[in-house]
């Protein structure tokens, strides 16, 4: 469920450097250019991942650039996947083995085959598969520069900001105690340098 | 350093305000300012993870139920382990929010704000609009706590009062 409806987890970014001046013109483009597209049912991809409403995940048309609402851009990151159950994978692979040895008279398979058949079936497969979908909400207040993502895994936010760094060619810096301490003290004018000195307190002998 | 390393080298700083944090919600009544925001109650809420910080041995425990009767986890953290997560209850005038902390990346998880009043249908702005400001206000509110922390914990009185008195109160879990 995303952060919009009902109950999330999020992870919060600071966006690296400053908002390009003509933002309003360019990301709209570049919106549109990582818009979500389904996966084409008769191609092997796997996966794909786009931009879609925050409102509406079936929606990444973005006829009226919905995503700006002031101070924010506020998207969802649409992610489908699709898998082949292992043990289906297995099984076709087997019977598929079992019908070449005996049309070609062998006893063993090499290696090399084997796996060439495996892709085989793993490329003909995936199109019977239903693809999985997945959205993680994304708002990006552009004045303060900070972007909460709607997930929480190390991985996932991995992917994301590289998404990010794909569609607005900005970096996104992770904020974590350290980070979001030395914000506080250079908001307060103090020098970040301080926790620099700092060591864990609560291990101390009673 | 990459950051990965950074955020596991003062991940101490995460689980130490967790420990304060609830050390202060138990002695305080839940009570802490937010400066010009006024003020707000957070009182520790239905889970709490505990993990010693030795990285060669790592012991884990998970608290269930009403925490802040649990002589389990108090004595778990007088037993040198720190909080890895913890399940909060922010309250804000009359409203209230909760969401799981955790030390490390001090993300939110099973973020819960109250309820909303537009209607999805009716006013999605309105709808976005709301829950933005909900998400916003209990972000704001932990920030300005951690705040005081980190401002706490970088003076003289840290070590002076605060630091033996939180001790004291966890080693009365025993």
């Amino acid at each position: 469920m995303g952060l919009i409806y009902g109950s999330g987890s999020f992870t919060r970014f600071l966006v690296d450097g400053g908002l390009p001046v003509d933002y309003l013109e360019e990301f709209p483009k570049k919106i549109a250019r990582f818009s979500f597209r389904s996966i084409d049912e008769a191609s092997d991809q796997e996966r794909s991942s786009g931009w879609v409403d925050i409102m509406d995940m079936f929606d990444s048309r973005f006829a009226a650039m919905e995503y700006l609402k002031e101070p924010c851009i506020a998207l969802s990151w649409r992610v489908d996947q699709r898998k082949v159950p292992p043990k289906a994978l297995r099984r076709y692979c087997r019977e598929a083995e079992e019908k070449i040895k005996v049309s070609e008279n062998l006893e063993f398979l090499s290696k090399k085959r084997r796996q060439e058949i495996k892709e085989a079936m793993q490329a003909a497969l995936i199109k019977r598969a239903i693809p999985t979908s997945r959205t993680y909400d994304m708002i990006w207040n552009v004045q303060s520069g900070l972007v909460i993502f709607g997930g929480v895994s190390n991985k996932l936010c991995d992917e994301f900001t590289e998404f990010f760094l794909q569609c607005f060619g900005l970096h996104l810096k992770t904020l974590f105690p350290y980070s979001l301490a030395g914000r506080i003290l250079e908001k307060e004018g103090k020098d970040a340098l301080l926790l620099e000195d700092l060591r864990p307190s609560l291990n101390k002998v009673l | 350093m990459q950051l990965i390393e950074k955020a596991r080298e003062y991940e101490f700083l995460g689980r130490e305000f967790l420990g304060w944090l609830w050390f202060k919600s138990e002695t305080t009544e839940g009570g802490f300012s937010l400066g010009e925001a006024g003020s707000a109650e957070i009182h520790f809420d239905g889970r709490v993870v505990l993990q010693t910080e030795d990285e060669g041995r790592e012991e884990k425990v998970i608290c269930l139920g009403d925490v802040w009767r649990s002589r389990e986890a108090r004595f778990a953290l007088a037993e040198y382990k720190t909080i890895t997560e913890a399940k909060v209850r922010l309250r804000i005038g009359d409203n209230e929010w909760s969401f799981v902390l955790d030390s490390t990346w001090m993300n939110f998880k099973s973020f819960k704000t109250p309820k909303v009043i537009q209607d999805k249908e009716q006013d999605p702005d309105g709808l976005f609009y709301e829950k933005f400001y909900l998400i916003e206000q209990a972000m704001s509110a932990v920030d300005a706590v951690f705040a005081s922390f980190v401002n706490l914990r970088l003076s003289a009185d840290w070590e002076e009062s605060e630091l033996p008195a939180l001790l004291q109160w966890i080693n009365e879990g025993r």
